[in-house]
């Protein structure tokens, strides 16, 4: 059984029906939308058409949502809705990095995220979802999608339907007849900086890069908005996670990188534990209810790489503190043998999050082959540049760094610039150049912050490197996590 | 229907639209807060009837059994006009029973009006003060200083009652800033002043206007119409700018404004000249005999071909290519659209209601000439055709209907314009002010002058003037720019919190919808006993059917005025009638079929719609004038030799047609009128003819090179009501500016882009708002959205904060107002929680301040569209100024008034009999006093 929708765009005339009702049954807050109507324009005068599309979640087949949520707080059903649960949701909002529908929201009152789930509760009782009902059109058809003879069924069999970014390999349940192909594309249209009698949403005001194509004579007049929900916090996470897998990664080559003395000794797990706990609390305070981060681990979902990177950030962890704690029991001999182990967790620290964000189906900057590598050569910088106050005059220290700071300009201009495989990606791509911060270009000012004075402060000042390295990475980072989630998914 | 309550597993396919009946007085269902854990929720299902627009569209309420807050508002499946469903407007009425900034206590002025202070009041300080000035004047033979003015009815007739039964000529309306025009346009044609098009069945449907979006009636039209479009129907839409309704339609026509009548009669040479038209019905359904001897000469004996020869010569120069160059609309379109509508033949479905009819000078002709195609397509009243509003509307009759009033208010009904429809509601400041009387009492109710008409600084200027209008109580659910001028402000409830029944002619059938006060059925229901209405709705908020009983009977405390028997409960002599009584009564006995069916389900017919809430009496509602008159009204009537007409003493009852005696239209003739005799006797015979008529704003009136531009201000939103949607917090997320709309070519010439700031100069004053630059409008117009633009004086009273900016108030030079925002719409805290995530800041500029009174000389429709100049923002504009100089504003009043043809028309009457009035008083009072004007 799958339920799902087809939305007759011969018979919608934009009305907002659905939209409102959806608000009145589910009590969605201002701001948010759990179904909502897009308008382009097309044309020119005379000949010029106004265009409607319903948008909403689709209750795909192959969820990425439910493959992400890392306490099985998103579910679906049997009879093929995709429901969430809001008590059991943390709020981490990977869901909404992970639907290229834009389809979730977080209700911030109460710390969960919130879809259209098909008016799960209505259809237990027996009824059609509100937006279906209250149509004035009836152009929102509800059904089974796989009982040959139902309604839905025959409609989808006989017409010409089209879903939403097949691409995606989702397996989308809302079919779309009789509309504009253009809206089922986003970016595909220009959007002006205000609509035809709305406000557009303030929640992505960068301009759209100048060098993006766009469908010449249509643009997009009335939309929904929808929040960058990841910032700052995780950009940060990036770099304190680099920096506690970098000290691993490096340690047992400390002494062949000329670091000797107590810095040898303890430097790297107080590193890596410091860092990691840092991590720990950055994805913890990044989440909309942060005490129940520990569900991660009490109802793990482990298809999802949030809860295996979890168990990999606590293993790593478990490993550092016992490396440590060998080393005070005065088992030194033990401990470096552990380093070893301890460098591949580091690796694994460092690249999880290239997994991660593999699964995240709506951002495709982020879903790139190059990142696993270069998280990898991020860490390396970042663990070398944590060394070098300790051993400045290390050629080898210095040798790793450089190589590490210049694999990362390579693979960050090759993220920039390369041919990206879709839409999506391209436009990713333009928004990690075009972003500013201020008068900063974060992505290039990042990288000669990061690789470029860095590299010359390795030797000038190389008790610097570290907090150039670490900042100019963070201005990188933040642009690329800003970056993947600014193309429109709708 | 069986029901699973496995978690995460559901086997019924297909699902329901609606709860079981059976289920409607404690239907379950899981709320939808604390999903996915299966908590239940009781409610019972009370029908109402949505008051957003004027559809009466049907709505259920889902009143909690335990709290009795009302949950949501979905559609009413009983209800023949919406079929259970609506548009975003009926589910947003929830915004309005919750919204924090509403008034929940009545209240009385403190300090000087305008000066923003109210203090509470108790209603039986209201109710006194209110009677013992009505009593005065009523005694003191002052019965046209009282004057209930009203936006939106909501009723068929109730206020009507209560007004005659005061005996007072005191009923004003919005209908001359809304339809005045059309409803002329429609009744010259045929007595009925509404077109009631059968667009389910029709082949073609053209409409100046946006039904898919908004209008009488968008929801039950929008149904209909994209139903017969499926049907392979086709869609024609006249409009200037692109609307949604022209976006879905299979021709869109987007003519010079002020050119539409050109247009329709170019296409009514068409279906002449190429034989398209319906012979039969025209010869025996128009007045052709009396058209061909007004405008051909010659009394003799005449045949239906020299008709069609004259209208032929007559339109002559109306050919396609005449009028492309006129309208600037392709030759070829025209035509395929008039083959088009010869094709649909007497399946053609046409509507005009404000659009081009309101927009210009003349614009009554629109609906004449578009009437017009109906006739000669034989149209009138068939099925899939247009027909007349009177037979698909249904208005039972109260019980006890008082005497019509004695007296005429010339406030309402000034001489000048005789023939107008109706009340010449927006002169009223400019009336008081030339001294033409004063007010003793004056009720605003669901009523914003202020902001919704023209000149509304005229408005707020005699709203303070207490010599003027001495009494003012604002009956209104929220606040507006008018109820902050008002003596009292009178909280009356939203369409789920009163007692009202409507019918409107949505299709061909004849229904009525009953609106109640869902939470006190509920109680009721459950068997609380509830006096007043009040009680069950939030704070004390009245209802007004309630509020009229109360009044009346503190006028008339004895019953010695006459009144008082009025509200006297038909069962229970003697005793005050409650609001129950007067609609059982009207169940039990004015509404055919009704009590039967309400038996057949063993309820009373009462009872039948407080649980269904509508009721359908008569579907297939064709060929109204076809109906056999009955032997008593065919009694003493004599038919004409010539043509069949059957007259009593002169006056036309009826048409002999077919061998039969027939009811026709309530025209003087009886007949489709393509003469007006009624226009030629009252001055205006150069117009007794469909025509064209130049509009004030016709394009030979504009200098491009002065940037002059003509500007549509009367477009609606999908999503908005004028001027009560402002506190739906749902509606206004979706609809919060309202930017001017310009042609590309325009705006580069102009070298304005989207979003930068635009001075829009009128004949008295200006406004700055952003520009909107789209291909969806015609070069040379603009466009502006009347939907926006609320402003409010103060914090705390005036508009709410959900939709309205804050202004400040400066008289820059003597009679020189300049309005500046200071504050924009902004998050606030309160009960909601939505209120602190508002996102929207803007909520767009009121530019209906700016536009001086344009009266039609002869339907009184104001004109709405502007000759305005264009230019960028000045230096020191600031978004959102709005500027006037109101010492213009009487100089345009009194341009306009002097294109008027004034009253007394034959036999010293005011106004013909024959055409409809608000309120008719007695024929007597249709006499001017002799020796008066005359």
């Amino acid at each position: 059984m799958q339920l799902g929708f087809l939305i007759d765009h011969r018979r919608c005339i934009g009305c907002h029906a659905c939209t409102v009702a959806c608000k009145a049954e589910n009590d969605v807050p201002l701001g948010s939308f759990r179904t909502w109507v897009k308008y382009s324009e097309a044309g020119r005068f005379p000949d010029v058409r106004r265009h409607f599309a319903v948008l909403r979640c689709n209750h795909c087949t192959t969820a990425p949502c439910v493959t992400i949520c890392p306490v099985n707080a998103l579910d679906k059903r049997r009879d093929g809705i995709v429901d969430i649960d809001r008590d059991a949701c943390i709020g981490c909002k990977a869901c909404m990095q992970a639907c290229p529908y834009d389809a979730l929201y977080l209700n911030e009152d109460l710390g969960a995220v919130e879809k259209c789930h098909y008016c799960a509760h209505r259809v237990e009782r027996g009824l059609e979802p509100a937006c279906v009902v209250v149509c004035p059109e009836t152009a929102i058809i509800s059904g089974d999608l796989h009982d040959p003879g139902s309604r839905i069924a025959r409609m989808v069999r006989e017409l010409s339907t089209e879903v939403r970014r097949p691409e995606q390999r989702t397996g989308p349940n809302v079919h779309y007849t009789g509309h504009a192909p253009v809206l089922l594309h986003p970016g595909a249209a220009g959007r002006p900086d205000t609509f035809l009698w709305s406000e557009r949403p303030p929640d992505k005001p960068e301009p759209w890069p100048a060098r993006l194509p766009v469908a010449p004579d249509t643009r997009i007049v009335l939309d929904a908005g929808h929040k960058v929900q990841w910032g700052w916090g995780v950009g940060l996470y990036l770099v304190t996670k680099g920096i506690a897998a970098g000290a691993a990664m490096l340690a047992p080559f400390l002494p062949r990188l000329g670091v000797e003395g107590p810095a040898a000794l303890w430097l790297p797990e107080v590193t890596a534990l410091l860092f990691t706990l840092a991590t720990t609390l950055l994805l913890a305070g990044d989440l909309a209810r942060p005490w129940r981060f520990y569900r991660v681990l009490t109802r793990p979902n482990w298809r999802s790489w949030l809860t295996k990177g979890a168990v990999v950030l606590a293993l790593f962890a478990g490993t550092e503190a016992l490396i440590l704690a060998l080393r005070l029991a005065g088992q030194g001999p033990l401990a470096d043998l552990l380093r070893l182990p301890a460098a591949l967790m580091g690796v694994a620290v460092a690249g999880y999050t290239a997994f991660l964000f593999a699964q995240c189906e709506g951002r495709d900057l982020w879903q790139s082959s190059l990142l696993l590598p270069h998280l990898l050569a991020q860490a390396v910088l970042c663990g070398a540049a944590a060394y070098l106050p300790f051993a400045p005059a290390s050629r080898g220290l210095q040798a790793v760094f450089v190589v590490a700071a210049a694999a990362h300009v390579a693979l960050s201009l090759a993220e920039r610039f390369r041919r990206h495989a879709t839409d999506n990606a391209r436009q990713g791509a333009a928004f990690l150049g075009s972003l500013r911060l201020g008068p900063a270009s974060p992505f290039r000012d990042g990288l000669l912050l990061g690789a470029g004075v860095a590299t010359a402060l390795v030797f000038v000042a190389p008790a610097l490197v570290l907090a150039a390295a670490s900042t100019g990475l963070l201005l990188y980072e933040w642009a690329l996590v800003r970056a993947g989630q600014l193309p429109p998914l709708s | 229907m069986s029901r699973s309550h496995d978690p995460g597993f559901f086997q019924v396919t297909p699902l329901e639209s609606f709860p079981p009946e059976e289920q409607w007085d404690d239907w379950v269902e899981y709320d939808a807060a604390a999903w996915p854990r299966r908590v239940e929720r009781r409610s019972m299902l009370v029908p109402t009837t949505c008051f957003n627009c004027e559809a009466a569209c049907g709505l259920v309420a889902y009143v909690d059994r335990e709290s009795f807050k009302i949950r949501k508002l979905e559609g009413n499946p009983h209800h023949p006009g919406s079929r259970g469903r609506n548009c975003a407007k009926g589910p947003a009425t929830l915004n309005q029973v919750d919204d924090p900034e509403r008034i929940l206590y009545p209240l009385r002025r403190v300090g000087p009006r305008g000066s923003g202070r109210f203090e509470r009041v108790t209603w039986d300080e209201v109710l006194d003060t209110l009677a013992a000035t009505i009593r005065k004047a009523l005694q003191d033979g002052r019965r046209d200083e009282v004057m209930y003015h009203v936006g939106r009815p909501g009723h068929d007739g109730y206020m009507d009652r209560v007004l005659q039964a005061w005996g007072v000529d005191g009923h004003n309306s919005h209908t001359n800033v809304c339809s005045a025009a059309a409803r002329l346009g429609y009744a010259l044609w045929a007595g009925a002043d509404r077109p009631s098009p059968d667009h389910e069945n029709s082949q073609f449907m053209l409409l100046l206007s946006s039904h898919l979006e908004t209008g009488h009636y968008f929801n039950p039209h929008a149904q209909r119409i994209m139903d017969a479009k499926m049907k392979g129907a086709k869609l024609c839409v006249i409009d200037v700018r692109l609307s949604n309704t022209a976006s879905m339609a299979d021709y869109w026509l987007a003519p010079w404004p002020g050119t539409e009548a050109m247009l329709l009669l170019a296409m009514a040479r068409v279906i002449l000249e190429e034989k398209l038209y319906d012979a039969a019905f025209l010869e025996q359904w128009t007045n052709w005999r009396a058209t061909l001897a007004a405008h051909a000469g010659g009394t003799g004996a005449q045949r239906f071909e020299d008709f069609i020869a004259f209208l032929k010569d007559h339109y002559a120069a109306f050919t396609p290519e005449a009028a492309a160059r006129e309208c600037g609309v392709d030759a070829g379109v025209i035509v395929e659209v008039a083959r088009e509508i010869g094709q649909a033949g007497n399946a053609f479905a046409s509507h005009v209601w404000r659009n081009a009819a309101s927009g210009n000078l003349g614009g009554w002709q629109v609906a004449r000439c578009l009437q017009l195609l109906v006739v000669l397509v034989g149209g009138v009243g068939a099925r899939g055709g247009t027909n007349l509003n009177t037979q698909d509307k249904f208005v039972p009759a109260p019980f006890a209907r008082p005497e019509p009033q004695t007296v005429w208010s010339e406030l309402l009904y000034p001489r000048e314009y005789p023939l107008s429809h109706h009340e010449l509601s927006y002169l009223l400041p400019h009336f008081l002010l030339e001294g033409r009387g004063k007010l003793a009492a004056y009720f605003t109710r669901v009523y914003n002058p202020v902001w919704t008409n023209p000149d509304g600084l005229l408005w707020e200027r005699v709203l303070r003037d207490e010599e003027r209008i001495e009494l003012h109580a604002a009956l209104t659910p929220v606040w507006s720019e008018t109820a902050q001028y008002a003596d009292f402000v009178l909280p009356m409830g939203v369409g789920a919190e009163r007692h009202d029944l409507m019918s409107q002619e949505t299709h061909a059938a004849r229904w009525i919808s009953f609106r109640q006060p869902v939470v006190r059925v509920a109680r009721e229901r459950l068997g609380h006993k509830v006096e007043w209405t009040w009680q069950a709705n939030p704070g004390e908020v009245w209802e007004e059917d309630e509020f009229w009983i109360a009044l009346s009977w503190r006028i008339d405390p004895d019953g010695t005025l006459g009144i008082r028997k009025h509200f006297e409960s038909p069962y229970r002599p003697g005793e005050r009638l409650t609001v129950e009584e007067y609609y059982r009564w009207i169940f039990e006995n004015s509404v055919p079929g009704l009590p039967e069916a309400a038996a057949a389900k063993g309820l009373t017919p009462l009872e039948y719609m407080r649980r269904h809430g509508a009721f359908q009496v008569e579907k297939d509602t064709y060929l109204g004038h076809l109906r056999e008159l009955a032997p008593e009204e065919r009694e003493g009537t004599t038919a004409d030799p010539a043509d069949g007409t059957l007259r009593r003493d002169g006056q036309a009852m009826g048409v002999m047609a077919g061998g039969t005696a027939r009811a026709g239209f309530k025209t003087p003739s009886r007949r489709l009128e393509v003469h007006s005799a009624t226009l030629a006797d009252w001055g205006w015979p150069e117009h007794a003819l469909p025509g064209y008529i130049e509009s004030h704003i016709h394009r030979r009136r504009m200098d491009p090179d002065k940037s002059e531009f003509v500007l549509v201000p009367t477009f609606r939103l999908p999503t908005l009501i004028h001027t009560r949607s402002g506190n739906s917090k749902w509606l206004y997320e979706l609809s919060n500016t309202n930017p001017v709309w310009i042609h590309p070519e325009d705006a580069g010439r102009l070298g304005i882009r989207t979003g930068d700031l635009l001075r829009v100069s009128t004949r008295i004053g200006h406004f700055i708002n952003k520009a909107w630059v789209t291909e969806g409008m015609r070069p040379g117009v603009l466009a502006c959205s009347h939907h926006l633009g609320r402003w409010r004086l103060f914090d705390d009273t005036g508009t709410g904060r959900w939709a309205s900016v804050k202004v400040a108030r400066e008289e820059i030079r003597p009679g020189v107002i300049r309005f500046r925002r200071v504050e924009g719409i902004r998050p606030f805290a309160s009960a909601d929680p939505d209120s602190r995530r508002i996102w929207w800041t803007d909520g767009g500029v009121h530019q209906n301040l700016t536009f001086p009174v344009q009266p039609d000389p002869v339907s009184g429709m104001h004109c709405w569209h502007q000759k305005v100049r264009l230019e960028r923002a000045r230096p020191g504009d600031l978004y959102g100024d709005v500027e006037v100089d109101t010492n213009l504003s009487m100089e345009v009043y009194r341009e306009w008034l002097a294109l008027a043809r004034p009253a007394p028309g034959p036999d010293g009457l005011r106004r013909p009999l024959w055409l409809a009035r608000a309120v008719r008083p007695a024929d007597s009072a249709y006499r001017l006093p002799p020796g008066n004007g005359g």
